[in-house]
């Protein structure tokens, strides 16, 4: 009889321990998120107020005709995938690297925390003024060094989208770095000798041990890296503000642009719901993805 | 009971503390001359007690009013409280408030080209209701007629005012006047000039470029510049009742933006706002910018500038119209509606108080502190000996150019007066960065503007 009553009790404390937590995240995330889609479905222009009500999916359907809206989507596809390529090869690459590293690993590894642990916004602000600047930066300072001459990263369309994927892969790369290091660390040393002893080359090692075994954190990566660059936005603002033009302009920024500079916050709305649903449903395919193996 | 005595001696000492630094400002303005104001004939204490909130953006201008506001808590008994935005957040944040009807700023330092708005949603109240009331204003002493006719106009919405210029400027030639005299040249009276003496200093090699205006994007940055050479090339805002932004003229100005900045101006200036631009003159690598005439007293920053004392200024040239367009630019205050009756009248003796002749003098060349306000908001002052002794200084017919400007330059139909104004702003300066950039061809610019505008004013 004692059990049942602990397990009751236990199970109380649980609800006890987990509700405070839960209610805020609720309060703080999935109510925002309930009133985002609410105003989705209305009319709210403030710069004109006389047409405001019920719009049903009206919103929705005037994405179609928007050529910024599939101008936008189309940048964050390439954003997210270019970023999220190069930080897995990046990071990975890095991590091959730093195993072969006897002594100081420590230091690397603390080394590559820094970007990660700045904001964005300061990560951008940085980048524009003191990397990418024309005639100043470092980045200007180098290419004028090498005799291939002076750019100006951010105010050219190609280059502005090129450097502000730079700007995000800098930062994140160490995030990949790490936890794939942290996989490799912790492969058996005994695989790898029994491949030796049958005479596996460095290639067919590293495709048929080292990638199978750390799969399972590659895919980690890559979802976590996804969901993070759907949602980028400090960065790029601080560094571009979606410009030059609306060269750089993401989803996010376009929705932020559309709610707050331009005060059509319903169809703001919808479009932040749209960029919702491509997160949701990248983040469900990958996990299902990882679930089938 | 011993412990208890304690803590109720610590509790009464909080307030106290609390209330220090108010104290401590009521005593500076205690010695404070307040007769200029309590000459005008009304109750200056109706409204004591309240407290307002007040939103300013970080500027020496609003600094130097903050710091003679306990005078003006001396005369009414009404304490203000500054709420500092930087001017990228200002408008949201008083839209938030303003939409919420909260009331958290009784006024805000507003953009005069968000009026339309406020009045459409009827967020703020006409500023007739208080100047008409004698109760609250008395004329005589007040002279609102006095305050910059174009800048009240640009507050105005169906001809009624509904905020009062604070502080403003027009926007100038600001060109190096060793570099033009060793040239051989005069400061431009045409466009076709401007790029003329560009041509004349450019000297990139030797890091001089020959002109530069705002390139980075936004409706208070490149389209607030745009805007000028689009009604001096001839270009109106509205035909037949509808916004028109592709015009002939449109696509003229429009180029002659993208080449005079192409061909003459530093690559990175695409992504300059004024600060960007005033380092660069104070650097001495530009022969001209045209930019706001406040921008005087950062280049004359003997500190950082390297141009002192070479600095000359002009009115906009003529563009194909004949015509000399100047920004017109303010920050003014208006009230807000959400607001109770006593907080109103609050309200407007801080309004009445803050743009009187004599704050603006005191915020001036009366300050002792460093900052000496330029962006004086009336004429009368700007003709005064006083503040002659005071802009004297700044280079080259500074004083004459600024006054000739404000007087002759200012066009109330300078940017679109409407309330879509925040989203139209927003797409034209997309539009025009874009080719500055050369993403796209000014007329293509303007074409993709003009749909997306027509989008947006569907709803």
């Amino acid at each position: 009889m004692p059990r049942p009553a602990a397990g009751r009790e236990e199970r109380r404390f649980a609800l006890a321990l987990f509700l405070p937590a839960f209610l805020l995240l609720v309060a703080t995330t999935t109510l925002p998120l309930l009133y985002l889609v609410w105003s989705s479905t209305q009319r709210i222009d403030l710069t004109m107020p006389w047409l405001s009500g019920f719009a049903g999916l009206e919103n929705y359907a005037k994405l179609g005709a928007d050529a910024r809206f599939w101008q936008s989507l189309q940048l964050t596809l390439v954003y997210t995938g270019a970023t999220v390529v190069l930080q897995v090869a990046i990071g990975l690459g890095l991590a091959l690297l730093v195993m072969q590293v006897r002594s100081g690993q420590a230091l690397l590894r603390i080394a590559a925390i820094l970007p990660i642990v700045l904001a964005p916004v300061v990560a951008g602000l940085f980048w524009r003024s003191l990397v990418l600047a024309p005639d100043f930066g470092i980045v200007d300072f180098l290419t004028r060094a090498l005799g291939l001459g002076s750019y100006n990263w951010l105010g050219d369309p190609q280059l502005a989208l090129v450097s502000v994927i730079a700007i995000h892969t800098w930062q994140w790369t160490p995030f990949a770095f790490l936890v794939l290091l942290a996989s490799l660390a912790a492969l058996p040393p005994e695989l790898y000798e029994a491949a030796r002893l049958d005479r596996a080359g460095p290639w067919q090692r590293f495709r048929h041990i080292t990638l199978p075994m750390i799969r399972p954190a590659i895919v980690i990566v890559v979802i976590l890296r996804m969901v993070t660059a759907l949602s980028a936005f400090a960065a790029i603002f601080a560094a571009t503000g979606g410009g030059p033009g609306s060269a750089t302009e993401i989803l996010n920024l376009y929705a932020y642009r559309l709610s707050f500079t331009e005060l059509n916050i319903g169809y703001g709305s919808a479009v932040a719901t749209v960029l919702l649903l491509i997160t949701l449903s990248v983040a469900f395919l990958l996990f299902g993805l990882r679930r089938a193996r | 009971m011993k412990v208890n005595g304690g803590r109720r001696r610590v509790l009464a000492a909080i307030p106290a503390l609390a209330g220090a630094p108010w104290i401590a400002r009521y005593a500076h303005a205690q010695g404070a001359d307040l007769g200029a104001y309590q000459s005008a004939k009304v109750n200056w204490r109706q409204a004591e007690g309240e407290t307002i909130t007040v939103a300013v953006i970080p500027a020496g201008y609003f600094n130097a009013l903050e710091a003679i506001t306990p005078e003006f808590e001396a005369l009414t008994g009404v304490r203000v409280r500054y709420d500092k935005v930087p001017p990228g957040q200002i408008r949201q944040k008083a839209i938030l408030d303003l939409t919420a009807k909260s009331g958290t700023y009784a006024t805000h330092a507003a953009d005069p080209m968000y009026y339309d708005l406020y009045v459409s949603n009827r967020w703020i109240e006409p500023i007739e209701n208080y100047l008409g009331d004698s109760k609250l204003t008395d004329t005589a002493w007040y002279r609102a007629d006095d305050i910059i006719p174009a800048w009240r106009g640009a507050n105005s919405v169906g001809g009624k005012l509904y905020g009062v210029p604070f502080d403003g400027e027009s926007t100038l030639q600001i060109y190096r006047k060793d570099l033009y005299d060793a040239k051989g040249v005069k400061a431009a009276e045409t466009f076709d000039e401007v790029v003329r003496n560009a041509k004349a200093v450019h000297d990139p090699d030797n890091r001089v470029w020959g002109a530069a205006l705002r390139g980075f994007k936004g409706a208070g940055q490149n389209m607030y510049i745009y805007p000028s050479i689009f009604r001096a090339f001839g270009g109106e805002w509205f035909s037949g009742g509808a916004i028109r932004v592709n015009s002939r003229e449109g696509v003229a100005a429009l180029e002659w933006y993208v080449e005079l900045l192409g061909k003459y101006a530093p690559p990175a200036v695409r992504n300059w706002n004024w600060p960007d631009l005033a380092d660069a003159f104070s650097q001495s690598t530009l022969g001209l910018y045209i930019d706001a005439n406040t921008s005087a007293s950062v280049l004359n920053n003997p500190e950082r500038s390297r141009v002192l004392g070479k600095i000359g200024y002009a009115r906009w040239p003529k563009g194909p119209s004949g015509k000399r367009v100047s920004s017109i630019w303010n920050w003014g205050f208006p009230v807000n509606a959400a607001l109770s009756d006593k907080a109103k009248r609050a309200t407007w003796l801080f309004i009445a108080w803050a743009t009187s002749a004599e704050t603006q003098a005191r915020t001036s060349w009366k300050n002792k502190g460093t900052v000496k306000r330029l962006g004086l908001n009336r004429l009368s002052l700007w003709r005064s000996k006083e503040f002659a002794g005071l802009a004297g200084g700044l280079g080259a017919n500074f004083l004459q150019a600024s006054i000739e400007s404000m007087q002759n330059d200012l066009d109330v139909d300078w940017r679109p007066k409407m309330p879509q104004w925040p989203a139209v702003g927003e797409t034209m300066a997309t539009a025009i960065q874009g080719a500055l950039v050369g993403q796209q061809k000014p007329k293509e610019a303007l074409d993709e503007a003009q749909a997306r505008i027509a989008q947006i004013l569907k709803g």
